[in-house]
C-alpha cells in the first residue's frame, strides 16, 4: 500500500504502537515540508492467528474464540460465525432470538459509534467533546449491562439461538436510556456542524471521492460519507433486519465532517430502530437445537459491522471442526483508503483522517520517529506531541 | 438491479467469451464460477468490471491437502447481496496467479496475505513486504498450509 516513493523528502514513520485495537499498524510518511507526499502502511502487530486457531478448536470452542476477536464489536463476530454454523446445519434461529440479536448489534453501534466521536475529537483537540462523547458511552454501556451481564464481550450469541431475554423492567431501563441519548446526541450534531474551531479541523478535509471509494472497497460509515449505497443491513438484510428495516444514511461531501454526520445520524437511527425492536418483539423460544453434527459444505457470511463489511466464510468437512474459517475485518477496507487520502494533505491533518475511518485506538502513547533524510540527523516525538503539533498548527493559522 | 439480474448478468459475462469456465448456483443468491485456465481470470474480472459488479469483498486461500495437492483460490465479488465467486486452483508448490491490482486495487492486502500465508507467487504484485506475520518470520513457512507446524518456528524472543 505504498503511494509513492520515499526517495525525497522527509519519511515520518508513525507507529507501529498507533491506530487500531486489533490491528495496530505502522504508517510511515513521506513529506516535502509540511505536505505528505506519500504514504503506506505495516499491519500484523497484534497477529493472533485466530484462523489458524479456530481450525484446531470444534464449533463451540471457537465461539468463544471468535467473540474474543474484537473488544469493540464482539457482539458482530460471534453473530456472523452463528449465523454462518446455522446456516451449514440447515437450521434458523427462531424470531425472537434474531430479534435479540438485532437489539444487542444495535445497541453495540451506539457504543463504538460515541467512543469513535470521543476518539476523534480528541485528536482534533476538542477533549470536552471527548469527555462528554465517553460520559455518555457510559449509560449505554450499562445498558448492555444490565442486558447481558458484560460491559464488553457481551456472550449473547448460542449456536442457535441467544442466551437470555429481554424483560418488561429492562425494555424500559433502555427506553429511558435512549431518551437521554437521543437529547445528547442531537447535541453533539450541532457542536460538530456549527462549532468553527472544529470545522476547521473537519470541513473539506480527508476528501474521499465517490469513484476513488468505490476503487480502493471503503465500507461502512467512510463509505457511505462518500455516498457509496453500501450498508448491509438495508442492500442484503440479515437476522431481524428485515422484519425492522433500517434506513441507510449517506452524505455526498465524503470529508471529515461527512463522516461525523453519518456516523451521529446513525446513532439516531440505532435509536429508532432499538425503539421499534422492544415494542415488537416477536414471542417465541430463544433458541433451537443445533443437528450434533454439522454437515460439510461452504458459506459466506457478510453483515454491517458499526465500521463496515465483516465477511465471513467457513467451509466444514464435516468433522467437529471447521476446516477453514476466514475473516475480513472492515478496517483492513478502509486503511488502504488512508493511505491515497493522506497524500496532499498537511502533516497535522494526518491524525484526523487516520481517526476518521474509525480503526479502533487503542495505545496512546505512541512513538514517533522523525528522521531527517538531508542532514542524517533524527529526533523523536511522541503520539501526543505530534497531535499537539497538528492543534498548535491550526491555532496559528487560525489568528 | 435485484440479485437475479446480477446474477445472470454476471453469467452472461463469464459465458460471453471464449472461457472454459463451468457455472453453477449453489445458493439463491450465489454464482459459482470455476476458472479452469488461471490466465483467464484477468479478463473475467475485467469483465466483471466493465459492468460495475467489481467489489472485491474478500479473497480467501483454501489448501485441498497433501492428497490433492492443490490451492483453492476463491475471489468474492459483491454487488448489493449478490455473491459471484471465482475459483482457482493452483498446485501446491510453485503455484503463481496474476495480480488482480491493475484492475481492482482494493486486491492488494489481501494478495499479499495469500503470498505470506499460503507460499502463493502473485506476479505483478509491487508490494512483497510481510503484511501480517514478523519481519523474522522464516523463509519458506506458510502457517495456513494444512501441513504447517509451529515447531518450525522460532521467533527472535524465543532464541534470546
Amino acid at each position: 500500500m505504498e503511494t509513492n516513493s520515499p526517495s525525497k523528502g522527509f519519511t515520518i514513520p508513525i507507529g507501529p504502537q498507533h491506530p487500531a485495537l486489533k490491528e495496530p499498524g505502522f504508517f510511515k510518511f513521506v513529506v516535502d515540508g509540511e505536505v505528505i507526499t506519500g504514504a503506506s502502511v505495516r499491519l500484523g502487530y497484534a497477529h493472533r492467528g485466530i484462523e489458524k486457531a479456530a481450525e484446531q478448536r470444534n464449533w463451540v470452542q471457537d465461539l468463544y474464540l471468535i467473540e474474543r476477536i474484537c473488544g469493540i464489536c464482539s457482539h458482530i463476530h460471534a453473530l456472523a460465525y452463528c449465523l454462518a454454523v446455522e446456516q451449514l446445519a440447515n437450521v434458523q434461529a427462531p424470531p425472537r432470538a434474531q430479534a435479540i440479536r438485532t437489539l444487542v448489534a444495535e445497541m453495540e453501534r451506539i457504543h463504538s459509534h460515541l467512543l469513535w466521536m470521543g476518539v476523534s475529537a480528541h485528536e482534533a483537540g476538542f477533549d470536552t467533546l471527548f469527555m462528554f462523547a465517553w460520559r455518555d458511552r457510559e449509560r449505554i454501556m450499562d445498558m448492555l449491562e444490565s442486558l447481558t451481564g458484560n460491559r464488553v464481550n457481551y456472550s449473547a450469541n448460542l449456536l442457535g439461538g441467544v442466551k437470555f431475554d429481554v424483560d418488561a423492567a429492562q425494555a424500559q431501563s433502555i427506553r429511558s436510556g435512549l431518551d437521554y441519548l437521543e437529547e445528547r446526541i442531537r447535541h453533539y450534531q450541532d457542536v460538530v456542524t456549527h462549532d468553527e474551531m472544529f470545522l476547521q479541523r473537519t470541513r473539506g478535509i480527508g476528501v474521499m471521492t465517490r469513484s476513488l471509494a468505490e476503487v480502493m472497497g471503503a465500507v461502512g460509515p467512510t463509505a457511505r460519507a462518500s455516498n457509496v449505497p453500501r450498508d448491509l443491513r438495508a442492500t442484503a438484510p440479515y437476522a431481524a433486519y428485515s422484519q425492522f428495516p433500517v434506513k441507510m444514511i449517506l452524505d455526498t461531501r465524503g470529508d471529515l465532517e461527512a463522516r461525523f454526520e453519518v456516523r451521529l445520524e446513525e446513532l439516531l437511527e440505532s435509536i429508532r430502530l432499538i425503539r421499534v425492536i422492544l415494542n415488537g418483539l416477536p414471542e417465541s423460544e430463544l433458541t433451537i437445537r443445533l443437528p450434533r453434527r454439522i454437515p460439510a459444505g461452504e458459506t459466506v457470511v457478510r453483515l454491517e459491522a458499526p465500521r463496515g463489511e465483516v465477511f465471513y466464510f467457513i467451509k466444514s468437512n464435516g468433522t467437529d471442526k471447521p476446516e477453514r474459517l476466514k475473516i475480513r475485518t472492515p478496517t483492513i477496507c478502509n486503511m488502504n483508503s488512508v493511505v491515497r487520502l493522506a497524500v496532499g494533505h498537511q502533516l497535522a491533518d494526518a491524525p484526523m483522517i487516520l481517526a476518521g475511518i474509525d480503526p479502533c485506538f487503542s495505545c496512546n502513547d505512541r512513538m514517533v520517529e522523525v528522521s531527517k533524510v538531508k542532514d542524517g540527523s533524527e529526533h523523536s516525538m511522541t503520539w501526543q506531541e505530534l497531535r499537539q503539533y497538528g492543534i498548535d498548527y491550526y491555532r496559528r493559522l487560525s489568528k | 438491479m435485484n440479485t437475479e439480474e446480477i446474477l445472470s448478468l454476471a453469467e452472461q459475462i463469464v459465458k460471453s467469451g471464449d472461457w472454459t469456465t463451468d457455472v453453477s448456483r449453489p445458493k439463491a443468491n450465489q454464482l459459482d464460477v470455476k476458472v479452469n485456465v488461471v490466465h483467464e481470470l484477468l479478463p473475467i474480472v475485467e469483465g466483471l468490471r466493465a459492468k460495475h459488479l467489481d467489489y472485491l469483498s474478500a479473497i480467501v486461500g483454501l489448501d485441498l491437502g497433501l492428497q490433492a495437492n492443490e490451492i483453492e483460490v476463491l475471489y468474492f465479488f459483491c454487488p448489493e447481496d449478490a455473491i459471484v465467486v471465482l475459483r482457482v486452483r493452483i498446485p501446491r508448490q510453485n503455484g503463481s496467479l496474476p495480480s488482480l491490482c491493475e484492475i481492482a486495487a482494493s486486491a492488494e492486502v489481501f494478495e499479499r496475505e495469500l503470498r505470506e500465508m499460503f507460499g502463493i507467487e502473485i506476479t505483478g504484485l509491487h508490494e512483497t513486504e510481510h503484511l501480517y506475520l514478523p519481519d523474522d518470520w522464516p523463509d519458506g513457512v506458510y502457517p495456513l498450509l494444512k501441513d504447517f507446524d509451529p515447531s518450525m518456528i522460532s521467533t527472535q524472543t524465543e532464541k534470546a
